[in-house]
Parts: structure tokens; sequence; C-alpha cells
């Protein structure tokens, strides 16, 4: 643990403080504090929660088989046994959205961790390493061009391309997802690591005499974290959208696998001719999400950012 | 003149990174499944011919052939040819890329107009229904699907209120398009004076830069709102206050400042939609570039997209040098 | 911050802004945008259709756009009589039932040919042509021009090869040149297609005389200039060609047969059915083709749009690869056809527009029985044939459908969850549509979908496609020999009582060795604007623009 990203004295979590509270549960009511003044967070936590436990439980929540057509239902409007009607083959919509978040949210939060991990461990190198002489600052130079150069791609494109070559899987599509988004986790730990390898405690590190990996391990690495946590949350919700996308166009999940986006396309046909639930409630589950996991994100900024954290516990009085 | 060489260093390293993008998008596309040969000819063709248009096309040679090949012919402006078109990709490029940068110009134009002013009012209003509505619509924006978004208008606008016309491409059938200049139907139709074909493209804009624009100006409020706070609470800023300055001068001079992260988020915006815009034109059927690539992948039509990836990225990368430029513009201490 | 800052961008970037958002707010008032489809004059036919024609060249292209192309620039040596259709009034359709009392046994008159003589044991067939008859570029049909056609198809080969094939005509001296206005077809052995196949939309005349000019040593049969351009005797010409946007065809006043009363016709290609659909109610066109059952129902109900639903020689069924297990067992492919849902699909996809495909061929052409159905809804019954066939406790495999036809993706479900009830897991496939008739030809799914019709009403014809294991679009693999002999013993007699007989004894073989997944007859349902009269439906499934007129 270092000194100067925390508000109190470098607390080593075990020395409880005046009030006789431990530490954890005076950080847990300070976070409860946060919620309920600024209900917005407390919004996102409850929709991601939410989210989590019916992706989790659906199996058993669920009134219908989410991949079972019966041609009886075919395109029923909302209400009575089936809550938000059927779709083109019959399938129950309430049971195929309950049910799509185990799809949308595996592929979206794998492939998010993947490129988190594999561009923040880049990146963070990288950071260390820049300016500094000979191979070490060839390689970050080369490592920022190339993602510079991976950047510059039609994302879009670019992850329909991968589905393309991988073929049509769930697999192909994480893949995508972390292709696309390492650039982003790269440039964010290396900036993150490039502000914080000028601190003093790191410079102590190194006179000290540890090698590059313990300082990047130990000491670097968990001060650069904070935003990189921040930035995951979104990255979940816009991963999600691009699942969305992709199943949109035809290069995402295979038929019948509920997922929002593929849910939408199937009701695509039917808006025109005044069919609108099978593409709508999908849609609105689908941005609920996002929104979810984009306030949650927010909140996370503001917790993890000591000035603004700051600023939020004045104004809670 | 400092200017201009800055320019010229700029212009010297996109030669790299073009030549790194075609280099990933050319290998990336070749692994794609699915023979050309048997695409162009259909499959009623003899094993014959189809072995002939594979060593015409060069496609049996080894891969760092056809690479140099490629590049060879980029650089003397030949992208190959599409054959879901049967035209050359360049040909059917300059054709689509205009209506993609027409939708997504106004989109965004209609994003800042929603986005800036929400975002400022924001950062100023601590409190109060404009803050609450702001940072709700900042994040829910973000999160929905462009193209469900556009169904859902099309359902409203279209189905039910029958204000807007077909959702089908730029401009009504019966309509004959402005002469080509720009590009963009509504400044050639303005140049014009052909008050009916500005009309039509209108409407058919209407729409989807509604959807872009709903969408988008989301980041923009938040970026321009967070910014804004923080040169609200910057030192600059509270000593403007305590010498007395007008509320309002002293607002003018804090968004100044948040201005280049409000340019840089525009630009990324911009960027991105040059692909991202895909969706939304796919519901619309517009006819853009976006939509003409992701039909090429879907189709193992490999030209068109290389000629799209290529495009864009010298795009992006103008896009980049011009938001470069405006920083100095903007940003007094980039210039010493 | 220096002065010239302040009078820089702040002031810019706000006129930016609010130019724009004058733009577009002043423009969202609403109706102001909904442009009145201006009222096309009355000789201009507007078409919704799902692509623009890919080439022109009918040696080469069967994508769905070139067909109303070639019905419209090219005409053929003989048609079939139009009669009323029996179920819609006010539409026409080609008389394609056996006349053993007319020449050919047929309802065929001449067209480009003012008369033919058919050799009553069928080795030949002579044609006095027309005199005086223009291509749209001013050249006169003669028999050379005949000739060119029939040896170009020989030079190139691709679908100019099926036909020679079908005709049993092996070498280009069968084609003789007699006249200037005569010209015959001569085999070796008899066929009983010689009349039959000329009325066929990929049997049209070309213009020698132009395609003489512009071929090249490296390109004898005008290969690139037919592929974009028109060179033969039909009504229209080809004005202007925008690939992936439209076609427009203008009207030839020189045609033999009168100036067609459409004058102008624009085809305009828009990819999604709801969206021709919505221009059709809206009036912004007068024809939207290929469109969803549910659209279908829905515009039924409009006032100014009518809906002709005809019976058409379409087919929709699934391929079952005999080549890849199990499908190799028949007993396998029937218990796939009991455990198969067909009613249900028919009521709900389909809308109750289709009807079920009982037979192995079109129900609208002469020999055509259903006796030999026997595939009604029975999973039980299915489950004994898997047993038998030593499949008890199921298998798994997979179906690919077409991205582009919406009817498929539900059926594919649909039927997934019926599959299950049988032990048969079913894995779905989806493919794009530009490339889905690849995957239909390179037989490499166990089950695919196919939609197809064998354009001559024909018996024969349409038994050797499917089930001729020699066939190039047999995509089923499916061979037996006695079809075969059947068959080829078909092709090669003119008696047409006995040919009936034949092939009434295939189809009970097909029909009991199932090598499909018996689907459906979709119809043809022709929407329109309810004032266009005219609409005849052609075998091939097509429309042709100069048969069209406008009520005031």
């Amino acid at each position: 643990m270092s000194v100067g990203t925390h508000s109190g004295p470098a607390a080593s979590g075990t020395r409880p403080t005046a009030g006789g509270d431990a530490p954890w549960r005076r950080r847990l009511r300070f976070f409860l504090a946060v919620l309920r003044a600024r209900p917005s967070f407390a919004l996102g936590y409850a929709i991601v929660v939410g989210v989590i436990v019916i992706a989790a439980l659906a199996p058993w929540i669920v009134p219908f088989d989410p991949m079972t057509a019966d041609p009886a239902v075919y395109l029923l409007p909302p209400g009575g046994r089936h809550l938000l009607g059927t779709d083109g083959a019959g399938m129950d919509i309430f049971s195929r959205v309950l049910y799509a978040p185990r799809v949308d949210l595996t592929i979206a939060v794998t492939g998010t961790l993947v490129s988190a991990v594999i561009g923040g461990a880049i990146g963070a190198v990288v950071g260390y390493y820049e300016g500094q002489r000979a191979w070490r600052r060839a390689l970050s130079t080369f490592v920022m061009r190339s993602a510079d150069v991976l950047q510059a791609f039609p994302v879009f494109v670019f992850a329909i391309a991968l589905v393309a070559v991988f073929g049509q899987s769930v697999k192909s599509i994480v893949i995508a997802i972390a292709f696309v988004n390492v650039p982003i986790y790269l440039r964010l730990t290396r900036s993150q690591v490039l502000s914080i390898r000028q601190l003093r405690y790191v410079e102590a590190a190194y006179v000290a005499g540890a090698s590059d990996l313990a300082i990047l391990w130990r000491h670097v690495i968990p001060n650069a974290i904070a935003p990189l946590v921040a930035q995951l949350s979104i990255n979940i919700g816009w991963s999600v959208l691009l699942t969305a996308g992709l199943s949109f166009v035809g290069a995402g999940v295979v038929a019948p696998t509920p997922e929002w986006g593929s849910m939408i396309a199937m009701g695509f046909q039917n808006i025109v001719t005044g069919q609108w639930w099978p593409s709508v409630f999908p849609g609105i589950a689908l941005g609920l999400t996002v929104f979810g996991f984009a306030l949650v994100g927010a909140s996370i900024e503001v917790l993890a950012d000591p000035a603004r954290r700051r600023v939020l516990s004045g104004s809670l009085g | 003149m400092l200017l201009l060489r800055y320019i010229a260093r700029r212009v010297v390293f996109v030669v790299p990174q073009l030549f790194g993008i075609v280099l990933v998008s050319f290998f990336l596309v070749k692994l794609i499944p699915g023979d050309p040969a048997v695409m162009m000819l259909g499959p009623t063709a003899s094993a014959q011919s189809l072995a002939e248009l594979r060593d015409r096309m060069g496609f049996t040679k080894p891969l760092l052939q056809q690479f140099t090949r490629y590049v060879t012919d980029v650089a003397h402006g030949d992208l190959g040819t599409s054959w879901q078109t049967t035209r050359p990709v360049t040909e059917d490029l300059f054709q689509r890329f205009p209506a993609t940068l027409e939708l997504i110009t106004f989109g965004l134009l209609l994003a800042v107009a929603i986005g800036f002013p929400l975002g400022v009012a924001a950062a100023r209003l601590k409190r109060g229904p404009v803050r609450k509505f702001a940072d709700y619509y900042g994040l829910l924006a973000g999160a929905m699907p462009d193209f469900w978004l556009a169904l859902v208008l099309i359902f409203i606008f279209y189905t039910v209120l029958g204000w807007i016309p077909a959702p089908l491409g730029r401009i009504d059938m019966a309509v004959l398009p402005p002469p080509t200049i720009t590009g963009s139907l509504v400044i050639d139709s303005l140049i014009a004076g052909d008050w009916e074909a500005l009309r039509s493209s209108l409407g058919h804009l209407a729409l989807p830069v509604l959807t872009l624009g709903v969408i988008n100006a989301g980041p923009i409020l938040k970026m321009t709102q967070s910014m804004t706070e923080r040169t609200l609470s910057s030192d600059f800023v509270r000593y403007a206050e305590m010498c007395g300055l007008p509320r309002r001068l002293v607002l003018r001079q804090a968004v100044r400042a948040a201005l280049p992260s409000v340019v840089t988020i525009i630009s990324v915006l911009y960027g991105f939609l040059i692909g991202g815009a895909v969706l939304v034109e796919m519901v619309f059927s517009w006819g853009g570039a976006g939509q003409y690539a992701v039909q090429g992948v879907l189709n193992a039509d490999l030209n068109p997209v290389l000629g799209f990836v290529l495009f864009s990225a010298v795009l992006s990368l103008v896009i980049y040098l011009v938001v470069d430029l405006i920083y100095f513009a903007l940003d007094p201490r980039l210039r010493s | 911050m220096t002065t010239e800052n302040r009078r820089g961008h702040p002031v810019r970037r706000r006129d930016v802004i609010k130019s724009g958002a004058a733009l577009v707010g002043g423009a969202a008032l609403p109706g102001a945008l909904a442009s009145q489809a201006s009222a096309a004059p009355s000789g201009t036919l507007v078409v919704a259709a799902p692509a623009t024609p890919q080439s022109l060249d009918s040696n080469f292209d069967v994508s769905l756009g070139t067909f109303e192309a070639i019905a419209a620039l090219y005409d053929n040596l003989l048609e079939f009589k139009k009669i009323p259709d029996p179920k819609r009034a006010g539409a026409f359709r080609e008389d394609i039932a056996d006349h053993p009392d007319m020449p050919a046994g047929l309802a065929v008159q001449g067209k480009l040919a003012q008369s033919f003589e058919l050799d009553p044991a069928g080795k030949f067939i002579r044609f006095q042509l027309r005199p005086g008859v223009k291509s749209n570029w001013g050249n006169e049909l003669t028999a050379e021009d005949v000739k060119w056609t029939w040896d170009r198809k020989f030079g190139l080969k691709a679908i100019g090869a099926f036909y020679l094939s079908t005709l049993g005509l092996d070498k280009p001296e069968g084609v003789k040149v007699e006249g200037k206005y005569t010209v015959s077809i001569n085999l070796d052995n008899p066929n009983p297609l010689l009349a039959k196949l000329q009325p066929n939309l990929y049997a049209p005349i070309y213009d020698s005389t132009k395609c003489k000019e512009v071929a090249t040593a490296d390109d004898p049969w005008a290969r690139k200039f037919i592929e974009n351009n028109s060179a033969g005797f039909g009504p229209y010409r080809l004005d202007q060609l925008q690939r992936g946007q439209q076609a427009v065809f203008k009207a030839r006043p020189d045609y033999y047969l009168g100036k067609p009363a459409m004058d102008t016709v624009i085809f305009r290609e828009v990819p999604t059915s709801a969206t021709r659909a919505s221009l059709l109610q809206g009036g912004a066109v007068d024809i939207a083709q290929y469109l969803q059952p549910l659209e279908i129902m829905k515009l039924r109900d409009q006032k100014d749009v009518a809906v002709d639903s005809v019976d058409s020689s379409f087919m929709i069924w699934l391929e079952l690869n005999a080549k890849i297990e199990p499908f190799g067992n028949p007993k396998v492919r029937q218990a796939m056809n009991f455990a198969f849902p067909q009613e249900q699909v028919l009521k709900t996809v389909f809308q109750g527009l289709a009807g079920p495909l009982n037979g192995c061929m079109p129900n609208i052409y002469a020999g055509f029985t259903d006796k030999f159905w026997k595939y009604k809804y029975d999973p039980a019954m299915a489950k004994a044939l898997l047993k038998e066939a030593g499949l008890a406790s199921g298998f798994k495999t997979s179906l690919a459908y077409n991205a582009g036809d919406p009817v498929q993706e539900p059926i594919a479900i649909l039927y997934q969850t019926a599959l299950r009830d049988i032990g048969v897991e079913l894995e779905l496939k989806k493919v794009p549509a530009a490339t889905f008739y690849n995957a239909v030809s390179e037989r490499k799914q166990p089950m695919i979908f196919y939609v197809d019709s064998p354009w001559c009403p024909d018996v024969g014809y349409s038994m050797t496609l499917y089930f001729n294991s020699d066939s190039f679009v047999n995509y089923s693999n499916y061979k037996n020999e006695e079809v075969d002999k059947l068959i080829k013993d078909t092709s090669h007699t003119n008696d047409q009582k006995a040919r009936l007989e034949m092939m009434t004894k295939a189809q009970d073989i097909v029909m009991s060795e199932a090598p499909w997944v018996f689907i459906a007859y979709p119809g043809y349902h022709f929407a329109r604007r309810a004032n266009l009269k005219g609409f005849t439906y052609y075998t091939s499934n097509n429309i042709r623009f100069q048969d069209f007129t406008r009520d005031a």
C-alpha cells in the first residue's frame, strides 16, 4: 500500500479509528451515504445487480423455455400468459428477454476483462518503459503506433470481419470485442502509469533496488487501477451494444439463442406491419442494462478520484 | 512556418500508419472464408473458367505477392472491383462516402446542438431539474442501441403518424437529385436552388439524423459537463470571480477552456461514426459507405472492405490532424 | 487571453451550430416532410424490387433482378396463349395445359416466329420468322439471329449448355438456317420439349448483327456487351442501369406488336420487403415484389392496393443431402418429413397464403399427382422410423437457411423445436443472402432450404431437374436408377400419354424415398396499386412490363 491516494493516513486495514469503527465499515457507510445522496448511482447499482441476478436465476424464473417455438402462439401481442407477447417463431418474448443477459453479459464481461488484462498489462509496461533508453523506447513506440493502427480501424467493420474469420460463435464475438477494446485499456493504463512513475515512492522503490517487475506489480499497477475499473464498467455496457449490433447484422450469435440484438433483428421486419413488441422490449432491456453499467462506471469514477470524492463527501454534509 | 512544418511532420507519420492499416486489414480480410472466384462467376461456372479467373486475379499466388500487388494497385489509385456491384471500388466509394458523411455531419451537428448547451447548463446548475435531466440523458443516450432507436422512430413517425417519408434512401424516388457538386444532397440542392430536392432530402435525413443526434449528444453532454465543471472549479476561474467579473464572462472563459476536450470527443465520435453509423445506414437503406463495407464482409467481397478501411482510416487521420490544428487555435499554450 | 482569440472561434462555432440547427429545426414541421409522392405520369411504371439485375446475360445470371430485365428486353420465338386466371378475376396466366388437339399438343402461338412446324416424331421444328421485326439497334430479325443465339449456347456453355442437353442437341449444325426467315432445329433423337422450351424466359433471341459488331477476338460472343446492354427484339430498351440502385427501361415505339402502354419503367432496388410494402401503400411505387405473408395480409385491407394471389410454380423445401449421414437412409428422410409440422407452418409463417407441398413438382403442371403424399404430421411415426433405422436415440445435424428470406428463420426455429420431440438435435446456420446460392450448390450442408420453380411446364422437365442423378440442380444428391431410367425414357419420346404414365411412376418412387422435407407451394402474390391492370402470371415467376395498363 502506498500513500497519496487515500483520504486519510495510510490505513493498513487493521487499525481501528477513534470511533471504534473498523475501516471497512466506515467505507461501507460512506458508500451508502453516497448512494443516498446520489440516487442515480443507486439506480445504476440496482440495475446491474438486478440484471446479474436475473441472468443467474433465469433458468428457474422464466415461464416458458426461451428456445421453444410454439406455432399456436404466433406473434401474439403482449398480455395474458405471454407478458411481453410472442415473436415470429412463437417463442415467448418475456422469457427470452430474461434469458438474454446470460449470453450478452457473458460475452461482454469476458471480452472486456480479457482486453483489460491484456491491454492493461501491455500499457503498464509501455508506460513504464517509455522515454527510457534504447530498445525500451523503441518497443514502446512500436506498441503505441500499432495501437494507433488498430484504433484507426472502423470498429464495427473490424468486429464483423473478425467474426466472419472465426465463424459465428460466442467465442469469436468475445475475441472481436477483446480485440477492439485492447487499445483503450492500453492507452489508459499507459497514461496512468506515466503519471504515477514520477511519484516519489516509485523512485524510492527503484533506489531501494526493487526490480522493474516488482515495482510495476506492487506499486504502479494497484494505483493505476481505479480509472481502469471505471472504464471497465462503461466498456461492458458498450460491449453489450456491440454484441447486439453484430447480431442485428447477422454476424452475432446463432439463432435462436436469446440475445437482445438478434431479437431486435428478428422483429425488424414486423415493425412496419405493426407488430412492434418483438423488437421494442429487448431494446428497452438492452438500453436499461447499458445505462445501469454506465451509471456504475460514473460512480466508480467519482469514488476513485480523490478530488471528486472530496467534493462529494463535502456535499454530503 | 511553424504550422506548415507541423503539418508536414504529421503527414510523414501518416504514411507508415496507412501502410500498417493496409497490412493488417489485407491479411485479416484474406482470412475470411469464401471462394471469391465462385462468388464472381456464379455456381454455374465450369471448373476451368474458375481456375482461369483465380489465376488472373492472382488468388493462387502466395499471400505476400498478392499483398504487394494490392499495394501497388492502391498506389495507382486502383482499389479493385466489387463482385457484388461489378463496379470499381473507387467508384462505389465515391458515390457512397458523401452519403455517409452528410448523414454523420448533420447527426453530429444535432448532437452538439443538444449536448453542448445542456452540458454547460448542467455544469452551471448544481441542482435542479435541468441538472437531473442532463445527468440521466447523458448516460441513457449513450446506452440506447442506435438501430433500435431508429426502428422505434420509424414506427412512431412513419407507421403510426405518417409524418416522414418512407425510410428508403436519401431522396424520394420520384424526385431528381440535384447535380453533384459536394455530394451532399442538402448542400447541392441549396446551390442549385432546387427546393423540391431540398425538401425531399431533408425529409429523408430527418429520422436518421435524429437517431444519431439524440444518441451522440450523450457523450458530448457528459464531456462538456465534466470539463466545464472542472474548469469552473479551477484557479483561474476562481480568480476571475474574485476579481468581480460578471458571471456570464466567467462562464465563457470556463467553457472556452473546456473546449479542447469537447472538440476531442466530437472528433472521436466523427471518426467512429464513419464506420459506426452502419447500423443506422442499414435500417434506412441509406446507401452509405459503412453499409457497403458490411455487405462486403458478410458476402466475402474483399475489395470493398479493404477500400473502405483505407478510406475511413485516411479520413480519420485527416480529422485528427484538423482537430490538432484546432487545438493550436484554441489553446495558446500549445503555440509556443 | 490575447485579443486574437476572443475575435476568433467562439463566434464561428456558434454560427455554425446556429445555422445547422436552423436547417434541421425549420424542416422538422410535421407533414412538411412527408413529400407527397409526386403523381408519376400515367405512362410510368415504378417497381420496388429486392434487387437490380446483376448481369443482363441470361446465359450466366440467375439472380432475381435479371428476370424482369430479360422479359422486357428480349422476345422469344413462341409464347403460350393467355387465359384468365381461374382463381383471381382480372388476372391472366399462361395456358400450359396439355391440348392434344392443338399443334404440338400445346396452346402456343408465334411471337417472333410467325408460324412453326413441329415434326410429329419430335425430331425437328421449323420456324418461319416474322419479317420486318426490328431490334432496339434497328437491325432486322433474320434466321441468322436464331442461329447465332444457339451457337452462343454452344460456345459459352453454362446455362446454355443446360438447354442444349435438355433438348438433346449436341452439335451446332443441328440448328439450320434455311432461308432469310426460315430456321430449324434438328435432333438425332425425338424430344418432347422442342416447342415447349421456346417460350422459356431464358431462351431469348439476340440481335446477332449488333453482337457481332461489338464482339472482339477475346470476346467472340459479346459477353461484355450483353452483360450491361441489350441487343434484342423485346418491347423495351435499357435506358439506364445503376446496380444496387435502379434500372430504367424505355418502351420502344418500333416494337412489332406496338408500343407498350407503360412508356417508362423504373425498376428500383429496395432490399427490405417491409419498405417495399410501405412504398406501395404510400403510392410511391406501383408494384412491390416479393412481400412477406404478414405484409400481404396487411395490404389486402388497404383501399388503393390490390394483391393478386395466384397458383404458381414455386416450391419451397429442405434438401436432405443423401451423401451426408444419416440422410443416406430413406427411412430417416421419411422420419424427418413426419416430424415436420407442415400445417402449423402454413398457418403461422405463411398466414394461410401457401398450400402444402404434397408432391415433388409444381401442382399446376400436367402430370402432377398428389396421391403419393403420406407425410401428415406424426411424431410417433417419425420416432418409429428412426428406431427402424437404428437411430432410436436420435442424432445431431444442422440446417442452413438464407438470412435474406424472412420466412426461413421462423420455419427453421419451429422445426428445431418439433425435432426435439423425436430426439433430433438441430443446429441452425444463418447464411448471408448473396452467398446462399453458393452454399446450396456446394452440397456440403446436411440440410438446407431451397426455393425454386421449374420454368418449363413439363412433367419430365420438372422431374429431371431435381431427381435426375446427373442434374446440376439435384442438390440433394438423390440417386435412384429406376427414376433415372424413367426420366431418360420420358425425354426421348413424343408420346405424351406414355410420358405421363412414366412420370407418375417416378413420382411414386421419389415421394416414398423423400429426398426432401416437403414444405409448401408459396404461390405468387402480386402486390400492386388498385388501378394497375393486366397482371399475367408466367411460370418463370416474373412480370412483363408490357402487359400493364392503368385505369384512369
